[in-house]
């Protein structure tokens, strides 16, 4: 890990309207969040539902810009590891395997490449060639999984999608994923599953209400967040 | 970044249109079929039930009808394509704009089938190829940039307000009969002509039935005010779609 910022994030808010109607009131999923992301990190993201990891994540993507605070992004591509991104039924395996890497950001000849790598990882055999409609959904997942490993931003963005398929599928998938985050990427990770980022992560930032609580090393964020997880239920 | 973009444009559209082409039986027949079965509709009331609009009124009335056709769906099409795609648009980090370009080109393509059989039902009909089939080039370009200006505007608009939707297709079927889709600018009596005259698409029609039935070339200079137009109506309404970018990855589908 080296100290280079690649992302910075500073007092960042963003706001939703509920509905589509005239004189609608905003929320605001965030209110006042600040991390900085360096090259080589493994940032864990925790926090209780509707905290607002999920808009983190797109935050940091570039997918939503902020309507208060800063974002700092160097000349790094942020891509969400987004599944089945532009699926479209009639289309073969192929097919929206091409189109679903050019919409994560590959190259045509990129996506050419690694074609046979896809057909294998997603074990669909001659399925490949058959248009999805008549996938399951556990074969249109594969390949979906199949499709998303291969990409390989500065920075990868984890929404909770770690493992996915049959159980068989799940072991591979989670190991295919995990060894991504082993090689040095740059990683943010936003999981339910407190061992997982125990596991993958070196650094962990806490948000709740859309504010950052707390950002440090993982042991430390942790107990800290324990702390006011007992806190709470035994108020409740 | 610009090349990755392009290629993405590119395949979509190819998918776009390979999907259609799977979701029926006859799959590709459908787009020569189905103009030609409307070609079909119109010479049996114009011709043979209403014998109107004499000898050159059919095939200035499939003229029309063709084009405004093409130029209809790029404008409709291209119009609800942010809209449709918001589950994409709050998925990936895309440029707003690739979604019309995409039903654009893919309307575009279809277009250049019905266009076929447009040109073959002239052929038959007596309107001969001509050196001046040259100008269509200019003008393909100018009508496409119209309906792409007009499509980014209303692909900016609809996801904001969907409610616009329900008005399009009566506002287009306005614009249509102001626009000499359905009559020749040249039966229509001064000063009205000249009024009709100032609105770009009526000038294109006029160019195109000049083109295909009477291989006279396109009066340049209005066929340059049009492009003028065009361009302008193209940069404004990506101009809009960009300003109103970051909104999109916002708003519910």
């Amino acid at each position: 890990m080296t100290n280079e910022v690649l992302v910075e994030l500073r007092n960042v808010g963003v706001a939703f309207s509920a509905q589509r109607r005239l004189n609608d009131n905003q929320f605001w999923a965030l209110e006042d969040v600040s991390v900085t992301l360096r090259r080589g990190e493994r940032l864990g993201v925790i926090g209780r539902n509707g905290a607002g990891k999920s808009t983190l994540l797109r935050v940091i993507a570039g997918i939503l810009a902020p309507d208060r605070g800063v974002v700092k992004r160097g000349p790094v591509s942020c891509q969400l590891l987004s599944l089945a991104l532009g699926f479209t039924p009639h289309l073969s395996g192929r097919d929206n395997a091409v189109l679903s890497g050019l919409m994560l950001g590959l190259r045509r000849r990129e996506i050419t490449q690694r074609l046979p790598a896809i057909r294998e990882f997603s074990e669909l055999g001659d399925f490949f060639e058959q248009p999805i409609a008549a996938y399951s959904s556990g074969m249109t997942m594969r390949l979906a999984f199949s499709v998303a490993i291969q990409v390989e931003p500065d920075v990868l963005l984890i929404d909770e999608v770690l493992a996915v398929g049959d159980a068989e599928f799940q072991q591979k998938s989670g190991a295919a994923l995990r060894a991504r985050m082993g090689e040095g990427h740059t990683v943010v990770l936003v999981s339910h599953d407190e061992s997982q980022i125990a596991t993958l992560c070196d650094r962990v930032l806490w948000i709740e209400h859309g504010k950052s609580v707390l950002e440090g090393s993982r042991d430390d964020v942790f107990a800290a967040y324990h702390r006011d997880l007992h806190l709470v239920e035994a108020a409740a | 970044m610009r090349q990755h973009l392009i290629e993405l444009i590119l395949f979509s559209t190819y998918a776009e249109l390979r999907a259609e082409r799977s979701r029926s039986y006859l799959g590709l027949i459908w787009w020569v079929l189905d103009p030609a079965m409307q070609m079909a509709v119109w010479w049996l009331l114009v011709d043979v039930i209403l014998h109107a609009g004499g000898p050159d009124y059919l095939p200035s009335l499939l003229i029309g009808v063709t084009l405004w056709q093409w130029m209809k769906s790029c404008m409709i099409h291209g119009g609800y394509a942010i809209w449709s795609n918001l589950a994409l648009v709050r998925q990936v980090r895309l440029p707003p704009l690739v979604f019309p370009i995409v039903a654009m080109l893919s309307d575009t393509v279809k277009f250049f089938y019905i266009f076929a059989v447009l040109l073959v039902i002239l052929w038959i009909c007596g309107y001969p190829p001509n050196l001046a089939y040259f100008g269509l080039l200019p003008l393909f370009v100018a009508m496409f940039l119209l309906s792409a200006g007009i499509g980014f505007v209303l692909a900016a608009l609809v996801p904001l307000l969907p409610d616009l939707r329900f008005v399009i297709e009566q506002v287009l079927t306005v614009v249509m009969y102001l626009s000499g889709v359905v009559f020749m600018l040249s039966n229509v009596p001064s000063p009205l002509r000249e009024i009709l005259a100032l609105n770009p698409i009526a000038v294109v029609m006029d160019a195109a039935r000049g083109i295909l039935m009477h291989g006279l070339w396109p009066n340049w200079v209005g066929l340059t005010k049009a492009s003028l137009i065009s361009i302008a109506a193209c940069a404004i309404g990506a101009w809009v779609v960009t300003r109103f970018a970051s909104r999109y990855p916002k708003l519910a589908a």
